[in-house]
């Protein structure tokens, strides 16, 4: 019997090579891309995972009620974890955690590695488990250190690591640690990252050891475990009388500043942000936010796609089962019951299905390699492939072609012996659902095609946006080598004067944008000024900075190597000059550290030295040549950047033999930051090219079968006088008249969607009709295009042919 | 008695007024009959075979298969009596066109699960029987009309029915093709005990029968 069946199905399906092709191909694509984005979001869905205790581990936050509103902050000060711990009862285990870069030194290598600073109980929070070496007591002694199985791999080859001794450059001296256990590699799928880690303790003085009493400056973060049982929301109300104990002398200034307190009455909050939420949290109005988003955009894009193919094949099943009629009624002549029409009918879909699901498989997993490249993504089969994503993908295929193949099925089964003997269908209701599914198909087409213009456009708006600073002209690069960096500086200065195309040099110690290696981090300070508390950001900039940057002095001047007393000087960026409230900023003094006074000298236009998310704050520059700077910046000609570029190059090569030139211009930083941006116009752009190309597929395809219904219909109006136009527009009519309705569907969901999404970002364009009449447009000359071909020459036709097959 | 049909009427209304296409139909068919339903177009020839086939349902009367009340019968227990006794012959062939002659003759077997070697020492009795294995694996459309028509019949045969029905088995072929189809009704008739119904437009066809039955406008007007 189901060899029967196989057969049938094989030579109807090989008989109507159109239809199965154009099936074939909707939906192997269909379920290729489906598979390869639902990969992607199940990895991002999947991040922190890993972690055995995940339910439980959460970060410490702050929300700190301000004159500007409330505002987060994950820094912590020293002595903050352990009088946690003791003081408020439902911690059970409590890290502190700084990330670092640190240069290693084994033998004659030397290498930039990432590094950890935790307490002991950091292995206990977290899962990452020891595959060599010590499994107990991690970095309890100060003079171990851990590393991953990657970087033993880097630093000692095939050498056995456990045991060896390394040196690391801290506060200016080498300092050896023993490698006493190898943790397994990091999962790709874990936020935090790091090559070693280290006892907390180990840190420069200045960020440990000079502060174990002090409560007023803030350097890491707090990780915990709460004990079972233990409620986040009961716990961060257990936390207020610790707050106000510790926080006593900052509450106070709050409050002499009128400052409000929050709705419970507090200053400032300590919160907690589940460990699980942290790779989708963004801070809103003083409190994380989670917001899954992204890969929950990308997953429903893989439904989408897979529902326009599936309605595809539903049409084309329902629209060609008229030429199966008699089979079907012969069949139930000779004894067949429904079931087994019904299985026999659904089987051919399932047929179908399992070979597109299979070829959509291997050709995702082809694809897989140039997918990760073009969506920089980690996201690969193997670290989403679990018992659980196996099982929910062989049901979900099970559904989709229980109902995709079973409609059509049931429909076939359901008409009566002798009516379909006849091969004659009722023309009643099925092209309802049919319509239904034209107007859902080109609806999510048109919201997919209007979601990737916006995007364009705000991607664009941000990238061209006026940043305040010369991105164009500017190479930044890490100050990543041995050497301390005022040293580098010169040696650079040096090396690069009087070169050709090289117009400035300066160096700060942020960087502007994300730089190649990654990496960027804010500072900020509060003070009083003149009875009042301001925030400012701040930065520790080089000699030329502004000239280097082109950043535009609104009034005074900048630092400049003429006067020595700029060292305690200021320049303040426009929004810092408006927090001050000064009518001539100039004026303006600040004392810092209760004695040190500094002047404002400057103050310099608004640029963005932050992300586009975010208006831009209140900012001070200090010129300090022989800070931490990190970044150095060239300004160079208009002429030949790129050979410039290699210049500087060479230059740190001869400075710095051992480290790598990370270096890049500005615009492509400012690129780096919009990765996001420009991923998902990536997904939704592609995903919305393969939804017109499907939609089109299956609107051919109705327009065929339209075509080759009508066709006695067509003959009989030429022959009493339609011209071809007229016959054009009839059988066009009914398949625009469903895009019409799509577009009234979708244009609204459309706009509602990308407003939602565009209040995410202080710069954003405005929202025009036009672009989503545009998208409306371009869906219906698609369309059009797709049937006329058809239908054209339908009614070109000779009638005498067409009523001939009669 | 194979087939009792008493007062049958069958009916469709259209715009308030009831058109009937069966009236008042009393009918015995004996075992063995060979009967030809003759008539004009729209005399409900067709109609009156395709109930007694019970692939379409009346609106009053009684029908008796067997024995059995046709009329009372839920839909599964008139499928499995038709299953089981009753084989049709159409004047379209109605072949499935996928299938090749020995899979389209195999085919009703399969629905009544009849084993695999059972199924085939009984295609191949058949198609020894028609001469025709040599075709056995051609696909209709690869074989004349008549050809075809004969591989309706074995079709019909291979499950062993009790009735025959055939309607206008010869219309689309041509007179010596008819004929050869006659012949094998006729044969089928005497020899195997079958019982055969069958509409006709021709005196010839209707000739081999043993007994006509003429209707006008869904009455029998001569037995």
């Amino acid at each position: 019997m189901i060899k029967n069946y196989l057969k049938i199905a094989l030579r109807n399906l090989w008989k109507d090579k159109t239809f199965t092709g154009l099936n074939m191909l909707g939906l192997t694509v269909a379920f290729t891309v489906a598979i390869l984005l639902s990969v992607y979001a199940l990895f991002e869905l999947s991040y922190d995972r890993f972690h055995e205790n995940i339910d439980r581990i959460y970060n410490v936050y702050t929300t700190a009620q301000s004159p500007d509103g409330p505002e987060v902050s994950t820094a912590k000060p020293i002595p903050f974890a352990l009088a946690l711990q003791k003081e408020v009862p439902g911690v059970e285990k409590i890290t502190k955690y700084n990330g670092g870069n640190v240069l290693v030194t084994y033998g004659d290598k030397q290498l930039r590695m990432e590094a950890a600073y935790v307490d002991p109980d950091f292995f206990s929070i977290f899962s990452f488990p020891v595959i060599k070496g010590n499994e107990q007591h991690l970095v309890e002694d100060e003079s171990s250190i851990v590393i991953t199985q990657k970087t033993a791999k880097t630093l000692f080859g095939e050498e056995n690591a456990l045991g060896k001794t390394v040196n690391i450059l801290q506060q200016g001296r080498q300092r050896p640690y023993t490698i006493s256990s190898i943790l397994e590699d990091i999962p790709t799928q874990s936020t935090m990252r790091f090559h070693l880690a280290l006892n907390f303790k180990n840190q420069s003085d200045f960020v440990y050891a000079d502060n174990l009493t002090n409560w007023e400056k803030s350097n890491h973060r707090v990780y915990l475990k709460l004990s079972e049982g233990v409620k986040p929301s009961q716990f961060e109300k257990a936390t207020r009388s610790f707050t106000a104990l510790h926080r006593e002398k900052f509450i106070n200034d709050l409050k002499r500043d009128g400052v409000l307190p929050d709705t419970n009455g507090q200053y400032i909050q300590q919160r907690l942000l589940p460990y699980k939420d942290i790779h989708f949290a963004t801070e809103k109005n003083g409190t994380a936010r989670t917001s899954r988003l992204y890969p929950y955009l990308v997953l429903g894009i893989a439904f989408l796609i897979l529902f326009i193919a599936s309605a595809n094949f539903i049409n084309m099943s329902i629209a060609k089962s008229s030429g199966r009629l008699r089979e079907i009624g012969m069949r139930k002549t000779l004894g067949a019951n429904k079931f087994q029409l019904f299985f026999q009918f659904w089987g051919e879909s399932v047929l179908i299905y399992s070979l597109a699901v299979l070829m959509g498989i291997g050709l995702a997993h082809l694809l897989c390699g140039q997918f990760q490249t073009v969506f920089r993504t980690a996201a690969s089969f193997t670290n989403v492939m679990g018992p659980l994503t196996i099982f929910a993908f062989f049901t979900g295929v099970v559904v989709i072609t229980l109902i995709a193949g079973g409609y059509p099925a049931l429909f076939m089964t359901k008409l009566g012996i002798l009516q379909s003997l006849k091969g004659k269908m009722e023309a009643s209701g099925k092209n309802r659902l049919r319509d239904g599914l034209l107007i859902v198909q080109f609806g999510i087409t048109i919201l997919l095609i209007s979601g990737t213009m916006i995007l364009w456009d705000q991607l664009e708006y941000m990238r061209s946006k006026d940043v305040g600073f010369n991105k164009e002209q500017v190479i930044a690069f890490p100050l990543n080598g041995k050497r301390e960096d005022a040293q580098a500086m010169q040696l650079l200065r040096n090396e690069l004067a009087n070169t050709p195309g090289i117009v400035n040099i300066t160096a700060s110690n942020n960087i502007l944008g994300l730089g190649k290696d990654g990496t960027s981090s804010t500072s900020a300070m509060g003070f009083d000024y003149k009875g009042r508390g301001v925030t400012t950001n701040i930065l520790i900039v080089d000699h030329d900075y502004t000239e280097t940057l082109d950043l535009q002095i609104l009034k005074g001047r900048s630092f400049s190597r003429d006067h020595k007393s700029d060292s305690l000087g200021l320049v303040i960026n426009q929004a810092m000059a408006d927090a001050l409230q000064e009518k001539d900023p100039l004026r303006a003094h600040i004392i810092l550290n209760d004695t040190v006074r500094y002047s404002v000298i400057g103050v310099v236009k608004d640029f963005n030295f932050q992300g586009f998310d975010k208006t831009i704050a209140p900012l001070t520059l200090f010129l300090n040549p022989k800070w931490n700077m990190r970044n150095v910046y060239v300004k160079v000609s208009g002429s030949n950047p790129l050979q410039s570029m290699d210049r500087i190059e060479r230059a740190w090569a001869k400075i710095e033999p051992n480290a790598e030139f990370l270096g890049s211009f500005l615009d492509e930083n400012i690129d780096r930051t919009l990765i996001k941006e420009r991923l998902m116009t990536k997904m939704i752009g592609s995903g919305s090219i393969l939804a017109v190309i499907l939609s089109c597929v299956g609107l051919f395809a109705m327009s065929l079968l339209v075509v080759n219904q009508r066709r006695k219909e067509i003959g009989i109006r030429k022959v009493v006088g339609a011209s071809v136009a007229t016959i054009t527009i009839l059988l066009g009519k009914e398949f625009l008249k469903l895009v019409g309705i799509a577009f009234l569907i979708a244009a609204p969901l459309a706009w509602w969607f990308s407003f939602q999404w565009l209040q995410g970002y202080v710069y954003r364009i405005d929202l025009s009709v036009l672009t989503f009449l545009f998208a409306g447009g371009i869906v219906l000359v698609i369309a059009i295009a797709t049937i006329g071909t058809k239908t054209i020459g339908a009614a070109l036709q000779n009638p005498a042919k067409s009523l001939r097959t009669e | 008695m194979l087939i009792e049909l008493k007062n049958i009427f069958k009916w469709v209304n259209s715009g308030g007024n009831r058109f009937f296409l069966l009236k008042d139909i009393n009918l015995k068919i004996e075992q063995g009959a060979f009967i030809s339903v003759m008539g004009p177009s729209g005399s409900g020839k067709s109609t009156l075979l395709n109930i007694l086939g019970m692939l379409d349902t009346f609106d009053e009367g009684d029908y008796y298969f067997n024995g059995q009340p046709v009329h009372q019968l839920k839909e599964k227990y008139r499928s499995r009596l038709y299953k089981e006794h009753i084989g049709f012959v159409f004047q379209a062939y109605h072949l499935i066109d996928e299938l090749t002659v020995y899979e389209n003759i195999e085919t009703p077997l399969l629905y009544k699960k009849v084993s695999s070697p059972e199924r085939k020492a009984l295609v191949s009795d058949m198609l020894d029987r028609f001469n025709i294995v040599g075709k056995k694996d051609l696909f209709p459309a690869q074989l004349s009309g008549g050809q075809q028509q004969l591989v309706g019949v074995a079709r019909a045969l291979i499950s062993k029915p009790k009735l025959l029905l055939a309607d206008e088995p010869t219309g689309n072929l041509n007179s010596k093709q008819g004929a050869e189809i006659m012949e094998l009704f006729k044969r089928l008739n005497q020899e195997d005990g079958v019982t055969v119904v069958q509409v006709t437009h021709s005196e010839k066809n209707a000739a081999y029968g043993s007994q006509i039955l003429e209707l006008l406008d869904g009455r029998i007007i001569s037995k």
